[in-house]
């Protein structure tokens, strides 16, 4: 009796419906089940893997999202996010036919325009900047028209402003909001177009410009690139060195093992930043060089834990059962041991990259990781610092980016885990 | 060595390095394992008995070592081999069950991987298909649905993986199987089921197995001899029947009345006195003479011989020892006189 006891309890299927549906769906589907049992981690999970996949596509293709170059000064400094750019702008009587900038030219043997502007406002150095630029353009079309305004300098607005209305000047640039406050006084005058024509956009930057009129969203898209590929590639670099290193001394054991792990531990309590600034220090400022530090500082981390976990791998029963079968040492090491261990390998990858990233803004921050030209969220923290009274954007939204990254990334390394490790499935 | 002995210990000695100096768990020991027996190897926790489960396989690893002896399998001497032959006989002709199913299972390799691991290893040329097929034949006969196969270990019961461990011992048709304590943590259902599929396999595959345990009920079930083991030796040796039923040595005699018994009239079981002698600092003479109830003066300070007592029934205990026991009293008399 007690045999068809147990045939009937052996032979059905053990657990919950659920469960043995799980058994029959792919990754894809098991991962939308989890949904069930994880419950609030799931959801964090999701979210991160969504916003770590989202930083990647962003690092991959920079150009598609970022609206201007990260190195072109696009706009006026120190512009508040969303502000109204203040352009300067071209103002003209109102029976006048010029639209715009260009229609000031004359033949070389007229008169010059006369142009007037205030003093101690950088109208007029735009004026001179955008009527060379259209001047040689247009210099050697036919019909051979220049344009060379001849610059008049009022000591105020309203001279200014009068110039053009006594028929003195032809035209006159003024800043746009100096323009607004008195048109109610000259209803002769109209507002042409902004001198500066489509270098950028009236409706204001996004996140603002910073001290040199970079646009800080572009430079934030671009430093995405430069974040994911510093954190990935030393964090990969550590962990080819780290895990197999902690494989072989934790299995092989001996004097090897007593060494590296005398390197190591001397590695891993020397402070972070502090080795990764001397690296770099010697190693003089570039990508690579940041990596290499940063690999450096991380190998530890792999290889302790790695180590670890191989000693106490190595004395479970089922590497034992697994010499009894006849097993060999390399096979054990990479059958039994390695597939054991490199799940928290994959927990640390994840973590790290979200600490390389950190550590790699640092460098930055302190003026001795990348050159100063590149767009990189620590350079950007660094320069924002200077401003941070006036302009709160410059450093407020790098330091955002940084800390959105490594949060996600921390987030979805260990969850996933959780959700892939078939030894947590039990639960 | 005569053609019925599949497997002849002689003078094995096994010793773990400690801090406090060597401990020898397994002392001088000689045994044969005959063919197609299932031999019982009792004795109580720490006295050496896995120690020489591990040893017969020359599965030690640092800090034990074998310091001594001879392993005679099947016309070799394993301990002339070098170590890199090794893993050529274990799992191929010697296999081997561990106590905890629980965790002698790889976690992250499926039961399917485990086995035909286990027959590409030893024969590399054979199909991943045909490994399969041996696999799914396997583990049928063993109970197990086919479909179970590739499920990993923490999807199956107690009872299931032992079934898994002992395929994995039989995959390759070893010789002799070693079963350490095969059967001590499943509960005891699932324990009489193992044990009476092992006892098939035997007869079906012609298996010789060594069954090491501390549970003399267990033996008395299963196994054709018996080998009772005291602090690192053997204190006696014979068949199932003749240990049972007429235990020589007084260790065997405390242990076997000191097993609960449904028919037991006096009201209180059997304890032995003492407590295991600690291998660091064994006892001289006999090791069992500080708990011994039949303790002479000779038992301190001279060893006894492991002698027949009644022809295959093997005994290390002065109550039966002819010649050497003889020559000693006299020689104490001529002392005395």
């Amino acid at each position: 009796m007690a045999k068809t006891q147990e045939e009937t309890s052996e032979t059905l299927p053990e657990g919950a419906s659920w469960e043995i549906e799980l058994n029959r769906v792919g990754f894809v589907r098991r991962l939308l089940m989890a949904r069930r049992w994880y419950g609030v981690d799931w959801w964090f999970v999701a979210l991160s893997a969504v916003a770590v996949i989202g930083f990647i596509i962003v690092a991959l293709f920079p150009g598609l999202f970022a609206p201007y170059s990260p190195f072109d000064l696009v706009g006026p400094p120190f512009l508040a996010p969303r502000a109204h750019v203040d352009m300067p702008v071209l103002i003209v009587p109102k029976k006048s036919s010029v639209k715009n900038l260009q229609g000031l030219a004359v033949p070389p043997e007229a008169n010059r325009p006369q142009v007037s502007v205030v003093e101690g406002y950088p109208t007029a150095g735009a004026l001179d900047t955008e009527s060379q630029k259209i001047d040689e353009q247009i210099k050697n079309q036919p019909g051979g028209l220049r344009l060379r305004p001849v610059i008049d300098r009022y000591p105020s607005l309203q001279e200014a402003l009068h110039a053009v209305v006594d028929g003195q000047d032809s035209a006159s640039v003024v800043q746009e909001s100096q323009f607004k406050s008195v048109a109610a006084n000259f209803p002769s005058l109209r507002e042409a177009v902004p001198i500066q024509g489509g270098t950028f956009s009236a409706g204001g930057f996004l996140l603002g410009t910073n001290d040199i009129g970079q646009d800080v969203l572009s430079r934030l898209l671009w430093g995405t690139r430069i974040a994911l590929t510093i954190g990935f590639s030393s964090s990969l670099v550590s962990l080819l060195v780290g895990v197999p290193l902690g494989l072989l001394a934790g299995f092989g054991g001996g004097l090897f093992d007593r060494l590296l792990s005398l390197l190591m531990d001397s590695l891993y309590a020397f402070p972070g930043l502090i080795l990764a600034i001397s690296i770099t220090a010697v190693l003089g400022p570039s990508m690579l060089n940041i990596i290499v530090a940063i690999a450096v500082l991380y190998v530890p981390t792999y290889y302790r834990i790695v180590r670890g976990q191989t000693l106490s791998v190595k004395e479970e029963v089922y590497v034992e059962a697994a010499r009894s079968i006849g097993a060999r040492r390399l096979e054990i090491l990479s059958q039994y041991v390695f597939p054991n261990v490199i799940q928290s390998v994959a927990i640390i990858f994840s973590v790290n990259v979200a600490d390389a990233i950190l550590t790699g803004a640092g460098l930055s921050f302190l003026g001795l990781g990348l050159p100063p030209t590149m767009a990189d969220w620590g350079i950007d923290l660094a320069r924002g610092q200077t401003f941070i009274r006036t302009a709160w954007w410059m450093i407020t939204f790098p330091g955002l980016a940084i800390l959105l990254v490594v949060l996600a990334f921390t987030l979805m390394g260990e969850g996933l885990m959780e959700i892939y490790n078939p030894k947590l499935r039990e639960r | 060595m005569p053609e019925d002995i599949l497997y002849s210990i002689r003078n094995l000695s096994v010793e773990y390095k400690t801090r406090a100096g060597p401990v020898r768990a397994v002392d001088d020991l000689s045994l044969d394992i005959r063919r197609g027996e299932i031999l019982g190897l009792v004795g109580e926790s720490g006295c050496g008995k896995s120690t020489i489960g591990k040893a017969l396989m020359r599965l030690h690893e640092a800090p034990a070592s074998i310091t001594g002896g001879q392993l005679w399998f099947d016309g070799r001497n394993l301990m002339d081999l070098p170590a890199r032959k090794m893993p050529d006989i274990r799992g191929a002709e010697i296999g081997m069950v561990f106590q905890d199913p629980m965790t002698s299972l790889d976690p992250v390799e499926s039961i399917l991987d485990h086995l035909t691991e286990t027959v590409l290893t030893h024969e590399p040329k054979t199909r991943e298909a045909a490994a399969r097929k041996r696999a799914e034949e396997l583990v049928e006969r063993l109970g197990i649905r086919r479909e179970r196969l590739k499920e990993y270990p923490h999807q199956m019961s107690g009872g299931m993986r032992q079934r898994v461990m002992i395929a994995l011992a039989l995959a390759l048709r070893a010789k002799l199987v070693i079963a350490d304590e095969p059967t001590t943590s499943l509960d005891v259902i699932v324990e009489a089921k193992i044990l009476d599929l092992l006892k098939e396999l035997q007869k079906e595959f012609n298996l010789t197995i060594l069954l090491i345990t501390h549970n003399i009920g267990v033996v008395a079930e299963v196994a054709d001899r018996v080998a009772v083991m005291y602090a690192a030796r053997l204190a006696e040796v014979g068949t199932a029947r003749d240990v049972f039923a007429d235990p020589k040595h007084p260790y065997t005699q405390g242990l076997l009345r000191s097993v609960p018994n449904i028919k037991l009239n006096s009201g209180e079981l059997y304890k032995m006195g003492g407590q295991p002698p600690s291998l660091l600092h064994p006892p001289s003479g006999c090791r069992f003479h500080p708990r011994c109830p039949q303790v002479m003066d000779i038992c301190s300070k001279q060893e006894p011989a492991f002698e027949p007592v009644v022809g295959d029934h093997l005994a290390s205990c002065w109550l039966y020892q002819k010649t050497i026991a003889k020559r000693a009293s006299e020689k104490k008399e001529v002392r005395n006189g």
